[in-house]
C-alpha cells in the first residue's frame, strides 16, 4: 500500500472526487531569511443531493443552511491580515487563489432573476456569515459592493441554465482586523474541530504573530465527468511565519538581547572583540525549528475521517538538509520531485519534526541557505497614493513584469464613493518613456467602469491590461476628497478611510491572483469641538445682539403722565382677579386634600 | 442703551474724535509688546500636558542595552571605515547592512540648485515592514550622514543601524519604520519628503523606488561627538515657522525626563533657571527661529506636509550613553505605534517658554493682532482725514466739522458738510510702483550666484537708500504735491501692510510681530517743515530699513552677510521659504513709501 502511494506523481492529488471524502494537508515551506510558510489546507465533499435533503455530515450545518437560505451557488470568503513580500518570498502559496486583501473579502454567485433579488439575498447572506464568523461583515452594504464583469469567473463547474441566472456580488471590508475570533468559527467547522490532525496545530496566538496569514472558505459545486455531482467546501490557512519570533517561549515572548555570548559575529572583522564589539551576521545562519517549536504545540496524531492516501505533512526542502520525524511517521520521497518530503503518520499518536540547522555555513547567498529558493511571480504590484493635501490626491499602481512572456491580467479596483475618481486622468506609462508620450491605450486594452453615486454606492474599475515583457507600468489616476457630513465621520475620525486593495487577476500567461496593499485616505476632517464652541459662540452673540435690538425697536420711551391709560389692560387684569378670587372660593368648598382643586389653585396662580 | 446709542452717534460728529487714532495706534503697539512680554508670567503660560490619551508616554519598559552595545560598536566602527568615503560606497556599504536584516532598502538621487552652486547627492532609506502591518501607516527615523553642524554623524547613524536590526525582531509594531539615511541634514530629507508626497521636480529628483503609507510622525538623530552627555536638546522648528504637535515633544520630554532621568532643553537654553528671564530669553529666541523660517535640522522637511518630527541632540557634559539615546527611541517609537489617529489632539501653535510651559494660539495671539491692528487704524484714520476740507481741518473747534465719511452713514445727517475729491490717480500709481519694484530684489537675491550675492546685497543698499529720494524729487517735479497725496499713499501703504501682518500673524506669529515692529514707526512719520525732525525722522527710517536690519543682525550675530544671502537663497530655492516675499515684498515697500513721504517736503519746488 505505502509502495504503491509513492508513486503519486503529485503533491496535491488531483481532485479523485468521491461523493463524501475528506482530506487535510500540510504543506511546509522554508523562506529566505527566517520566514516560513505553513499552508493547512482542508477539503470536504458532499454530494449536492445529501447537500439538498439538509443530510450533512462533513459539511457544516451552520455554514449548508446558510447557503440554502440565502440561494447561494458559489461562495468565497478571505480573511487577511499582513502582506505578502513578493519580492523575497516569490509566488503566492496556491498563486493567490486563496488570499483576499487586507481585512475582509467576499464574493458569490447568488440565484437571482434580478439585481434587486440579488441584493436581497446579499444582505441576508452578509447578515448570517457576520453572525457565523464574528466579523463585520453585515456592514458590507451597497456602497461597498460591487458586481466585477471579468476579475471573477466561476470556479465550480455550473450548468450553464443555472448561470444564467446567478449574479455575482463582490464585498470587501479593509479595515476589520482579523483576529481569534474569527478562527474559532473556522476551525469549528472542520470535522475534527481543531482537536487532532494538522488542525490541531493551529494556535491564535502563533498565527495572528504570523508575518502574513489568510484564511479562505470557498464552497464550489463540482461535477466530475462521471458519477455526480459534489458539492465541496475547501478551508485554507496560509500564513507565514517569522521562525525566530515563533520559536520564544510561550511565556517569555519579549526580544530582549541576547547576553553576548550567544551573538554570531563575523569573527574576520578588524576590530572584532569578544563583548565588545560585535558585527552580528545571525541573519547567514540558516532556518533550524521543530514543528512544535514554531507551532506551540504538537501535532496530535490524524483526523480519523481524513482520507488515508493524502500525505498529511509535507516539507519543501532540498534533499541535502536532514529532518527527522517522530516514531511512527513515514517518510515519502518523490523521485521527481527531490525538494519534496512528505509524512504518513500515525493516528492518535504525536507528531513533530525536527529541521537541523544547515550543515555548510553559508556564504550569503540565500540559495546556498538550504532552502528552496523562491520561483519568481509572474507580476509585482505596488499601490500607493500620490499627492498631498485634503483636495486632491492621486493613485499610483506601479506592475512590473519581470518575466520573457507579455502578462495580461484584469486590474480591478472597488473604491469608496467619498474617493471621486476622474477617470480621464487615467494613464498608463511605461518606465523609461517620458511622462507625456501617452502609451495608455497600448497597455489598457479595456475599460470597465462603473462611477460612484453619493452614499449609494462606490467605484467599480476594471482594467484589461496587458504588459511587454521585463517592463515596468505606471497605472496613475488622480480623484478628488469629498467633505462628507458631520455624523458620517467613524469615531476615529484623524485615522483616515481604509480603500479596498485592488485586486489583480492574470489571464497569460497564467491565470493566478495579486492583491495590492490597502491604503489609508485622508479625507478633510472637520475639529470635532469646534461644532459645539460655534455653537455656543454664535448663540451667545444672537442673545446679547438680539435682546438689545429688539427693545430699542420695540420700546417706546414716554413720561409716565404721557402714557395712555391702559383701558385694555386694566379691563383682562381684572378679569383675572375675579377669575382668581372664584377658584379659591370652589377651592374652600370642596373638600381640603381633593387633588383637583389645588392644582387648579396654582394654575390660576 | 438708545441713550448710549445717541451719545455715541452725538459724538461721531465731535472733530476731537479724530485726535484719538494715532494715539489708539501707539496705545496697540505699547500693548502688544507688553503683552508679549507679560506671557513667561505664570498666571498667562500654562505647564503642558499630553492631550493624546493614546501615546502613554514611558509607560512601556524598554530593552534596548546589554549586547545591542556590542553592536552598536561594531557598527560605529563601520561608519568610521566609511569617513572618507564618496556618499555612493558610504550607501553601498549601509545598503549591505540593512538588507541583512531583512530591511527593504531604496535610494533616491536628488540634485538641487542655488544661489549658483549644486547641492547633490543620494539618499538612502529601508523600510523595515511592520510584521502584521498592511503599509497604511509609517513612522520614520532619520539619522543624516553629516549632521546640522556638517560633522559625521557617527552616533546617531549607528544607532539607527542598530535600532533597525533591534526593532525588527519585536512583532508589536503596527506602523512601518521606515530608516532614512540622508547624505546630509539640509537638503536630503527635504528631496526625500518630496518625493514621498510626489511634491518633486521630476527633472532634479528622483521618485522614490519604495514607498509605504502615510507617514504619522518622524524623529532625527543628530549625535556626532563621542563623549557622554548630560541632556537631551530638542529642535523642534519647521520651515517657515510651523511647529510639530506639541504632543510629540511632550512625549520625548516625560520619556527622557520621565523614565530616563535625561534633562531635556529647547532652544538651546541649557540650565534653565525656570526664572522669567531664562522664560522670556527660550520664548524670544523661539520666535527668532519661527521668525527666520529656516529650517533648523533634518526634522523641519516633515513638518510642512504635516508629519510632526523633531531631532534630538545630545548636548553638554553628562554621563548618559547611546544606549540611553537609543532608549528614549524606543520609547518614543512606542508611544507613536499607539497612535491610532494623526496627532491632532494637542496644540500646533504654540511658544514654548520651558519644556514644560507653553502658551497657545489664543493667548499669544492679540499681541501680533494689536500690533498689525495699529497700522489698519492709522490707514482708515488718514482716509476720513484725506476727504476732509483743508480749511476746516485747521479750525478744528468749529462745531460743523464732519468725519462721517469714513463711516457710511452720513446721509442721514441733515448737516451734510462738503467733503472733498480724492484724487487717487497718482497716490495710487506711487504705491503700485513701489509694491511691484519689490519684485526686483525677490528675483535677484534668489536668482544670483554666491560670488555675485554680497556686491549685489551692497549696491541694493545703496539704492534702496537713494531711492526715496528720487521718487520724492520725480513727484515734487511731476506735480505739486498736495496734504491728501501724502494722507492717501500712507493710507493704502498702511493698510496693505496691515492687513498682511494680520493675515501673516496667524500663520507664523512671529514673523508678524517682527516686522510688525520693526515697521512701526513709518505709521506715525508724516512730513514737516521742521529741519531738525526731518533729519531725525530720515535716520530713524534709515535705520530701520530692511538692507540696514538685515546686515546689523548678521553682524551681531556674527556672520558674514554673504553667508546670510546663501542661505536666504537655499531656503527660497530648496524649502520653499516665504520669509523674503515678507521681507521684501510687505515691507520693503512700506518702507519705501514712507521714507519718500518724509522726503517729499524737501523737494518743493
Amino acid at each position: 500500500m505505502r509502495s504503491l502511494l509513492s508513486f503519486l506523481p503529485l503533491i496535491i492529488p488531483s481532485v479523485l472526487v468521491s461523493a463524501t471524502e475528506y482530506h487535510e494537508q500540510l504543506n511546509l515551506r522554508p523562506l529566505p531569511l527566517s520566514a516560513l510558510l505553513a499552508s493547512f489546507n482542508f477539503r470536504a465533499n458532499t454530494s449536492i443531493a445529501d447537500f439538498e435533503a439538509q443530510n450533512f455530515r462533513l459539511f457544516p450545518r451552520s455554514l449548508g443552511q446558510i447557503l440554502q437560505y440565502a440561494g447561494t451557488r458559489e461562495l468565497h470568503l478571505r480573511f487577511t491580515l499582513g502582506r505578502w513580500d513578493a519580492e523575497s518570498w516569490g509566488t503566492r502559496p496556491w498563486d493567490g487563489t486563496k488570499e483576499g486583501g487586507t481585512g475582509v473579502e467576499l464574493w458569490a454567485w447568488l440565484d437571482a432573476e434580478t439585481d434587486q433579488e440579488a441584493d436581497e439575498k446579499w444582505l441576508t447572506l452578509t447578515n448570517a456569515l457576520s453572525g457565523l464568523f464574528c466579523a463585520s461583515l453585515n456592514f458590507i452594504d451597497g456602497t461597498r459592493t460591487i458586481r466585477p464583469v471579468v476579475s471573477f469567473q466561476p470556479e465550480g463547474d455550473h450548468p450553464n441554465t443555472t448561470l444564467d441566472n446567478t449574479r455575482l456580488l463582490h464585498g470587501v471590508l479593509p479595515h476589520e482586523v482579523v483576529c481569534t475570533e474569527n478562527l474559532t468559527p473556522f476551525l469549528k467547522m472542520l470535522p475534527c474541530k481543531g482537536k487532532a490532525g494538522i488542525a490541531s496545530l493551529l494556535d491564535g496566538h502563533k498565527l495572528f504573530d504570523a508575518s502574513f496569514q489568510s484564511m479562505a472558505i470557498d464552497v464550489r459545486p463540482i461535477c466530475p465527468s462521471e458519477g455526480e455531482c459534489v458539492l465541496q467546501l475547501e478551508q485554507t490557512v496560509d500564513m507565514v511565519l517569522d521562525v525566530d519570533r515563533s520559536k520564544r517561549p510561550h511565556d517569555n515572548p519579549i526580544p530582549r538581547p541576547p547576553p553576548g555570548r550567544d551573538l554570531i559575529c563575523d569573527t574576520s572583522k578588524p576590530y572584532h572583540k569578544p563583548d565588545d564589539s560585535c558585527f552580528p551576521v545571525d541573519h547567514l545562519r540558516g532556518q533550524e525549528w521543530t514543528l512544535s517549536q514554531i507551532f506551540g504545540r504538537t501535532m496530535k496524531g490524524t483526523c480519523p475521517l481524513t482520507d488515508s492516501e493524502t500525505p498529511p505533512v509535507c516539507v519543501h526542502i532540498p534533499s541535502t538538509r536532514d529532518i527527522f520525524s517522530s516514531e511512527g511517521a513515514h517518510e515519502i520521497k518523490y523521485p521527481n520531485n527531490d525538494s519534496l518530503r512528505c509524512y504518513h503518520i500515525e493516528q492518535e499518536k504525536e507528531f513533530t519534526l525536527i529541521l537541523t540547522k544547515p550543515e555548510v555555513p553559508a556564504d550569503g547567498e540565500a540559495a546556498s541557505l538550504g532552502i528552496v529558493k523562491p520561483e519568481t511571480p509572474v507580476l509585482y504590484a505596488e499601490r500607493s497614493f500620490t499627492g498631498h493635501g485634503q483636495e486632491h490626491g492621486g493613485v499610483q499602481a506601479i506592475l512590473t513584469n519581470p518575466g520573457d512572456d507579455t502578462v495580461e491580467f484584469v486590474y480591478m479596483e472597488s473604491l469608496p464613493w467619498f474617493m471621486r475618481v476622474y477617470l480621464h486622468t487615467l494613464s498608463a506609462r511605461i518606465s523609461g518613456s517620458s511622462p507625456n508620450t501617452n502609451t495608455t491605450t497600448e497597455i489598457v486594452k479595456q475599460i470597465y467602469y462603473r462611477p460612484a453615486l453619493d452614499r449609494a454606492r462606490g467605484t467599480q474599475l476594471e482594467l484589461l491590461v496587458s504588459i511587454p515583457p521585463h517592463c515596468t507600468v505606471f497605472l496613475t489616476y488622480d480623484f478628488e476628497k469629498s467633505i462628507l457630513r458631520y455624523t458620517e465621520y467613524p469615531p476615529d475620525a484623524n485615522r483616515g478611510f481604509d480603500v479596498a486593495a485592488a485586486v489583480i487577476t492574470t489571464l497569460e500567461p497564467k491565470a493566478m491572483n495579486i492583491r495590492t496593499t490597502s491604503l489609508l485616505l485622508y479625507l478633510p476632517t472637520p475639529d470635532f469641538s469646534m461644532p459645539y464652541n460655534v455653537i455656543i459662540f454664535t448663540s451667545t452673540t444672537i442673545a446679547l445682539a438680539f435682546g438689545g435690538l429688539y427693545n430699542i425697536l420695540v420700546r417706546r420711551m414716554v413720561g409716565a403722565n404721557e402714557a395712555p391709560s391702559g383701558a385694555l389692560k386694566d379691563k383682562v387684569l381684572g378679569f383675572v382677579a375675579k377669575l382668581k378670587k372664584k377658584k379659591t372660593a370652589v377651592a374652600a368648598v370642596a373638600a381640603g386634600g381633593s387633588v383637583t382643586p389645588a392644582t387648579g389653585k396654582t394654575g390660576a396662580k | 442703551m438708545p441713550r448710549l446709542l445717541s451719545t455715541a452717534l452725538s459724538l461721531r460728529r465731535d472733530p476731537r474724535l479724530l485726535k484719538i487714532p494715532p494715539y489708539i495706534s501707539a496705545f496697540c503697539i505699547a500693548i502688544g509688546v507688553v503683552w508679549l512680554l507679560l506671557l513667561p508670567l505664570d498666571d498667562y503660560s500654562r505647564r503642558t500636558y499630553v492631550s493624546e490619551n493614546a501615546l502613554l508616554p514611558g509607560q512601556v519598559h524598554t530593552y534596548f542595552g546589554g549586547s545591542e552595545q556590542s553592536i552598536f560598536r561594531a557598527f560605529r566602527h563601520e561608519v568610521d571605515l566609511l569617513a572618507s568615503k564618496n556618499n555612493f560606497e558610504v550607501n553601498d556599504k549601509l545598503e549591505s547592512i540593512l538588507t541583512g536584516f531583512g530591511v527593504k532598502v531604496g535610494r533616491q538621487n536628488y540634485t538641487y540648485h542655488s544661489a549658483g552652486e549644486i547641492y547633490s547627492g543620494e539618499n538612502v532609506y529601508g523600510i523595515l515592514q511592520a510584521p502584521r502591518g498592511d503599509a497604511t501607516e509609517a513612522i520614520v527615523l532619520v539619522a543624516a550622514w553629516k549632521s546640522i553642524h556638517e560633522q559625521l554623524n557617527r552616533n546617531g547613524v549607528a544607532l539607527v543601524l542598530t535600532l533597525a536590526r533591534y526593532f525588527k525582531r519585536w512583532s508589536l509594531w503596527s506602523k512601518d519604520i521606515i530608516l532614512l539615511l540622508p547624505p546630509d541634514s539640509t537638503t536630503g530629507t527635504q528631496a526625500w519628503v518630496d518625493a514621498y508626497h510626489d511634491a518633486h521636480d521630476s527633472k532634479y529628483i528622483a521618485p522614490l523606488p519604495l514607498k509605504s503609507g502615510a507617514l504619522q510622525g518622524a524623529l532625527a538623530i543628530d549625535y556626532p561627538f563621542e563623549h557622554r552627555y548630560h541632556e537631551l536638546h530638542i529642535i523642534y522648528d519647521g520651515t517657515n515657522g510651523q511647529l510639530p504637535n506639541l504632543d510629540l515633544i511632550n512625549s520625548i520630554v516625560n520619556i527622557a525626563g520621565g523614565q530616563m532621568g535625561i534633562e531635556t532643553t529647547v532652544q538651546q537654553m541649557a540650565g534653565h533657571t525656570d526664572s522669567y528671564q531664562d522664560r522670556l530669553q527660550t520664548m524670544l529666541r523661539g520666535m527668532l527661529y519661527q521668525g527666520l523660517g529656516y529650517p533648523t535640522g533634518p526634522h523641519s522637511s516633515f513638518i510642512p506636509y504635516h508629519v510632526d518630527a523633531i531631532t534630538l541632540q545630545p548636548a553638554g557634559e553628562g554621563w548618559h550613553d547611546e544606549m540611553a539615546m537609543g532608549r528614549v527611541v524606543e520609547g518614543s517609537f512606542r508611544s507613536l505605534n499607539n497612535l491610532l489617529e494623526h496627532l491632532h489632539q494637542s496644540f500646533f501653535f504654540y511658544l514654548l517658554m520651558q519644556k514644560n510651559r507653553f502658551v497657545s494660539i489664543g493667548t499669544y495671539l492679540p499681541s501680533a493682532m494689536l500690533v498689525a491692528a495699529n497700522f489698519t487704524i492709522m490707514a482708515i484714520f488718514l482716509w476720513v482725514k484725506s476727504g476732509q476740507p483743508i480749511a476746516k481741518r485747521e479750525a478744528t473747534d468749529k462745531p460743523k466739522g464732519d468725519i462721517s465719511e469714513g463711516k457710511g452713514v452720513s446721509t442721514t445727517t441733515p448737516s451734510s458738510p462738503p467733503t472733498v475729491e480724492r484724487n487717487l490717480l497718482s497716490p495710487l500709481a506711487l504705491v503700485a510702483t513701489c509694491h511691484s519694484i519689490s519684485a526686483i530684489p525677490l528675483f535677484v537675491f534668489n536668482h544670483l550666484g554666491i560670488k555675485t550675492l554680497p556686491l549685489a546685497f551692497l549696491l541694493f543698499s545703496v539704492l534702496s537708500t537713494a531711492l526715496p529720494a528720487i521718487f520724492s524729487f520725480v513727484i515734487a517735479s511731476v506735480q505739486k504735491p498736495t496734504a491728501q497725496f501724502f494722507q492717501l499713499t500712507k493710507s493704502f501703504s498702511l493698510l496693505i501692510l496691515g492687513v498682511s501682518l494680520a493675515t501673516l500673524s496667524t500663520l507664523n506669529f512671529s514673523l508678524a510681530f517682527l516686522v510688525g515692529l520693526l515697521a512701526s514707526p513709518l505709521t506715525f512719520i508724516q512730513p514737516t517743515k521742521n529741519l531738525v525732525t526731518r533729519l531725525f525722522l530720515v535716520i530713524l527710517l534709515i535705520i530701520t530699513s530692511p538692507p540696514v536690519v538685515i546686515s546689523s543682525a548678521a553682524w551681531t550675530s556674527g556672520v558674514t552677510m554673504s553667508e546670510v544671502l546663501k542661505a536666504a537663497s537655499l531656503g527660497w530655492n530648496v524649502w520653499g521659504m516665504y520669509t523674503p516675499i515678507i521681507i521684501w515684498c510687505v515691507w520693503w515697500p512700506a518702507w519705501l513709501i514712507g521714507t519718500t513721504n518724509t522726503l517729499s517736503s524737501t523737494f518743493k519746488i
